[in-house]
C-alpha cells in the first residue's frame, strides 16, 4: 500500500474497496437465530390471528373462508421464516481490513459501508440467549457519526467478535495521532 | 438534561419546600472530585449519595501549579463559593407571578367568588413558593478552581457538580430583558458530550459574569500550557486582553433588511393564541359598538368572498413579513462576529442579548443557506455545524445570519481556508423521474382517504370532491423534481466534499476531509433497477433533516466516490501519522506509545485485495 505524499489532486489516492473486496459471511448458524426469533414472534401473532378467527366462527362467520385466511397467513408465515434469514445472511458481508472496517447489508435496501477505524468510539460485543446457544456475538460499532451511529455484525462467532473488537481497540490504542476531532 | 440544571428547576414545587427543616445540610453531598469525572458523573452527583463531607476537593486546589498563582489576584473572588446576586430573588419572584395569576384566574373571573378565595390562595402561595425562592438562592454556590467549576445547589436533593475546566467549551453570558434593566446576566456553561447547556448560573452581576468566564479562560489556557510545554506561559500572560478582530457585523438597516427576507406566521400564531384567552363575545361586540364601519366590511365580505379571501391572504402575508422583521430584528440585532484565540465569537439580541463562541477546532460542517427569495437579491446564510455544543437548530450554529456571497466565502475561509471547485458534477437524470413518482405516491396518498372520506354535503366544485382539486399539483411535483435534479450537485474537492441540494431552500455543505466519518453507498431495490446509488459521508452533529445525502448518482459513479472520498481520508491520515511519527520523540506529546519505527498498525489480518 504506497503512501501518496500529497492530496494534489483528489482523484489520485480512491481506495478501491467497495465494490471489489472480497467479503466474509456471517457464520451460518445466525440464519437460526434468526429463524428462531421469527418463528418466536410469529407464533405469537398467529395465535392473535387464530383468537380472532375462532371469534368470528363462533359469531356464524363462514367457517370456509376463515380456514382460508388463516391457512393461507400461516403458509405466507413459514415462507417468510424459510426464505428471509437466507436473504438477509446472502446479503451481509464484512471484512477488517488495515485501516477500515467494510460492511455489506441490506435485502431490500442495499448499504454498503466504509468505517474507518480510526473513526470508531467504543465497540461492544454483545450475545443474547439465542445466539448464546450458538456461540455467536454481536459486534456493536460506535462512531460519532450523527445519521447512523451504531453499526451492528450480527451473527459473528464470539470468538471472531472479540478478537476484532481487540483488534480495533489495539490500531485505536497504536494511533499516534492524538487528534481530538469532535 | 437542562431539566437538571439548577435554573431549570427553579420554581422548585412549593408543596415540598418546607421540607428542608426535616433534613438540614446533614444531608450528605456526593463528592466528583475526580480528575476525570464525566458529565455523566457530575450529573449523577446529586442522587448518589455518598459520606464524603463538604471539603470539596482541597486536593485539586492544592494540586493546582504555580501556573495559575499570578491570577489569583484577579480571581481570587471567583475561587471561594459564590452566591448569586441578590436580585435573583426578585428576578425569580417575578418569574413565579404568572403561575399566581393562573392560579387565582379562575377565581377573580368568576364574580360570584368572594375576595377571600384569592387572598387564601395568594396566602397559600406566599407560604410555600417564597420560601422555596429563597431557600433556593441560599443553597446556591458556584465556585471555580484551577481544575474545575463547582455548582452546589437543590433544596431538598443536595446536587454538586463538578466540571472540570478543560471540558467546558463555551461560557455563554445571556441577559434577558429584564435581567438588563437591573445589570445582571445568565452564564451558561457548555461542555461536549451533553447536547444541552450543562449548568447554567442565573444570575450574576454583567461585571462577576465576565470576571467567571475570564476566569476560565485563564485557567484553561493555564491547563493547556500544562499539558503542551511548547507554549510558553509568558505568552499566556500577556495575553490577558486577546486581541480580536472583527470579521462580519451587521448594522441596523441591514438587520432590518435581513428580516424583510424573513416571513414569519410565529407572531401571528402568538397573537391568535392570546386573543383565544380573552372573551371573543365582548371583543366583538366592543368593535361593533366602538366602529360602524364594521358593518360595512361585513357586508362587503358577504358580497364578494374572493375579494375577502384575497385580503385575508394579503393582510396576514404582510403581518407574517412584519412579524419575520420583528423576530429578526430581536434576535440578530448589532450582530457581531469576532475571532478571538481561534475561536469565533458572537454577540446579537436586542431585548436579550447573547454571546456565543464557536472553537474552530470542533466545527465539523460548514454550510451555507439561502431561500429563493434571498437567493434573487444575493443573500445567503453561514452556518457551521457542530457537536457537543449547546445546540440552537440541530447542531447548527449561526455564523452570518444574512450577508453577501462574496463575505460568506471570506468568512468561511476563516473558519476553514477552503478551495470551493470550480465545476460540480450533476446526479443522473433519473433522479427527476424518481423524485416525481416519489412526490406523486405521497400526493396520493394523503388524497385517497380524503377523497374516500370527503362527506357528500361538503364542497363540491363542478362536482368533483374538492381533494380532488389537489390533483392541480401534480404539475408543480414535475416542476419541483426537475428542479431537484437541476440544483443537485457535487464535487469532490482536494479539501473535501461539497454537495449542494434544494428545490426551494438551497443548502450548500462544506465538509473537510478530516471530518469524514463513515462512508455510504445504498440502493434500494427500485435503485437496483435502474442502476442507481445513493452516496453520503456521515459527519458528526449533522441535523437530521436536510442531510447532504447525494442521490441517486450512476452505480459504478457512486461506488467510485466513495473509494474517492474514503482514499482522500486515508492518504490524509496516512501524512499525519507519517509527519507524527518521523521526527522521532522531537515534537511527540507521547513519544513512549509509539515507536517511531514501526507501521503503528498491527492487524493480522488476511490483506484486501485491493493493493
Amino acid at each position: 500500500m504506497d503512501l501518496p505524499s500529497t492530496l494534489s489532486s483528489p482523484g489520485v489516492s480512491p481506495r478501491a474497496l467497495l465494490p471489489s473486496s472480497s467479503l466474509t459471511a456471517l457464520d451460518p448458524d445466525i440464519r437460526s437465530v434468526w429463524r428462531i426469533k421469527l418463528c418466536l414472534l410469529h407464533t405469537v401473532i398467529f395465535l392473535g390471528i387464530l383468537f380472532y378467527a375462532v371469534t368470528r366462527f363462533f359469531s356464524g362467520t363462514d367457517w370456509t373462508m376463515l380456514l382460508g385466511i388463516v391457512t393461507g397467513v400461516l403458509i405466507c408465515m413459514v415462507l417468510y421464516i424459510l426464505v428471509w434469514p437466507r436473504w438477509r445472511y446472502d446479503a451481509w458481508g464484512y471484512e477488517l481490513h488495515e485501516d477500515e472496517l467494510v460492511l455489506e447489508y441490506g435485502v431490500i435496501t442495499h448499504v454498503r459501508t466504509v468505517v474507518p477505524l480510526r473513526r470508531i468510539q467504543h465497540l461492544d460485543v454483545s450475545q443474547d440467549i439465542f445466539e448464546r446457544e450458538f456461540d455467536l456475538g454481536r459486534l456493536i460499532i460506535h462512531t460519532a457519526g450523527t445519521r447512523s451511529s451504531d453499526v451492528v455484525i450480527p451473527g459473528l462467532p464470539l470468538s471472531t467478535a472479540e478478537r476484532i473488537r481487540d483488534e480495533v481497540k489495539q490500531y485505536i490504542l497504536n494511533d499516534p495521532l492524538t487528534e481530538d476531532v469532535l | 438534561m437542562s431539566s437538571t440544571s439548577p435554573g431549570a428547576d427553579l420554581p422548585s414545587d412549593p408543596a415540598s419546600s418546607d421540607a428542608p427543616t426535616d433534613r438540614p445540610a446533614s444531608s450528605p453531598v456526593a463528592e466528583d472530585a475526580s480528575d476525570n469525572g464525566t458529565n455523566v458523573d457530575a450529573m449523577n452527583a446529586g442522587d448518589r449519595s455518598a459520606p464524603a463531607s463538604d471539603a470539596p476537593e482541597d486536593t485539586s486546589e492544592s494540586a493546582s501549579e504555580g501556573a495559575s498563582e499570578g491570577d489569583n489576584g484577579l480571581l481570587g473572588a471567583v475561587r471561594e463559593p459564590q452566591r448569586l446576586h441578590p436580585l435573583t430573588l426578585f428576578l425569580r419572584f417575578l418569574a413565579t407571578l404568572p403561575a399566581l395569576a393562573l392560579i387565582l384566574l379562575p377565581t377573580l373571573t368568576n364574580p360570584d367568588s368572594t375576595i377571600w378565595m384569592p387572598l387564601f390562595l395568594g396566602g397559600v402561595y406566599a407560604v410555600f413558593a417564597v420560601p422555596a425562592i429563597i431557600l433556593q438562592y441560599l443553597r446556591f454556590s458556584y465556585r471555580i478552581t484551577p481544575r474545575q467549576i463547582v455548582i452546589q445547589s437543590g433544596v431538598i436533593n443536595r446536587q454538586n457538580r463538578s466540571i472540570p475546566i478543560e471540558r467546558v467549551q463555551n461560557v455563554e453570558i445571556e441577559q434577558r430583558l429584564l435581567a438588563r434593566f437591573l445589570n445582571l446576566a445568565q452564564v451558561r456553561l457548555e461542555t461536549a458530550g451533553s447536547a444541552s447547556t450543562e449548568a447554567s448560573i442565573e444570575y450574576v452581576s454583567l461585571r462577576q459574569a465576565h470576571k467567571i468566564r475570564t476566569a476560565v479562560r485563564t485557567y484553561q489556557r493555564a491547563a493547556d500550557a500544562q499539558a503542551s510545554d511548547s507554549e510558553s506561559s509568558s505568552n499566556d500572560a500577556e495575553d490577558a486582553t486577546p486581541r480580536s478582530e472583527t470579521l462580519f457585523s451587521m448594522s441596523l438597516p441591514h438587520v432590518l433588511l435581513a428580516g424583510a427576507f424573513r416571513f414569519s406566521l410565529f407572531y401571528l400564531a402568538v397573537i391568535f393564541s392570546v386573543l383565544q384567552f380573552v372573551d371573543p363575545e365582548t371583543l366583538t361586540n366592543w368593535f361593533l359598538l366602538s366602529q360602524d364601519r364594521i358593518d360595512v366590511v361585513v357586508e362587503a365580505m358577504y358580497d364578494s368572498p374572493v375579494l375577502t379571501v384575497l385580503t385575508t391572504v394579503i393582510l396576514a402575508a404582510l403581518l407574517g413579513w412584519l412579524s419575520g422583521i420583528l423576530l429578526t430584528l430581536n434576535r440578530y440585532y448589532g450582530f457581531t462576529l469576532w475571532m478571538e484565540e481561534g475561536k469565533l465569537r458572537k454577540r446579537h439580541g436586542l431585548f436579550t442579548v447573547t454571546e456565543g463562541t464557536i472553537p474552530l477546532a470542533k466545527v465539523q460542517v460548514m454550510i451555507v443557506q439561502t431561500t429563493p427569495l434571498m437567493r434573487a437579491f444575493g443573500w445567503y446564510t453561514l452556518e457551521v455545524q457542530t457537536m457537543g455544543l449547546n445546540t440552537d437548530q440541530q447542531g447548527q450554529r449561526v455564523v452570518a445570519p444574512f450577508a453577501r456571497w462574496s463575505t460568506v466565502l471570506d468568512l468561511a475561509n476563516h473558519v476553514r481556508p477552503l478551495d470551493l471547485p470550480e465545476t460540480f458534477e450533476r446526479v443522473s437524470p433519473l433522479t427527476i423521474r424518481r423524485h416525481f413518482l416519489r412526490r406523486l405516491g405521497v400526493l396520493l396518498a394523503v388524497l385517497a382517504p380524503a377523497v374516500y372520506f370527503w362527506p357528500s354535503g361538503w364542497w363540491h366544485p363542478y362536482d368533483i370532491a374538492l381533494p380532488w382539486w389537489g390533483l392541480l399539483a401534480v404539475p408543480a411535483l414535475g416542476v419541483a423534481a426537475y428542479l431537484h435534479y437541476h440544483y443537485h450537485r457535487y464535487a469532490i474537492g482536494q479539501d473535501g466534499l461539497y454537495v449542494r441540494r434544494g428545490v426551494l431552500r438551497h443548502y450548500l455543505w462544506m465538509m473537510p476531509i478530516n471530518r469524514y466519518q463513515v462512508f455510504y453507498a445504498t440502493d434500494s431495490v427500485l435503485q437496483r433497477r435502474l442502476r442507481l446509488k445513493t452516496l453520503f459521508v456521515d459527519t458528526a452533529g449533522a441535523s437530521a433533516f436536510a442531510y447532504p445525502d447525494i442521490i441517486d448518482v450512476d452505480a459504478q459513479t457512486a461506488d467510485g466516490a466513495v473509494d474517492t472520498l474514503h482514499g482522500q481520508f486515508h492518504s490524509l491520515y496516512r501524512s499525519m501519522v507519517a509527519t507524527a511519527t518521523a521526527p522521532p520523540a522531537s515534537t511527540d506529546a507521547r513519544p513512549s506509545l509509539v515507536d517511531p519505527n514501526a507501521v503503528p498498525r498491527a492487524l493480522p489480518l488476511p490483506r484486501d485485495s485491493s493493493s
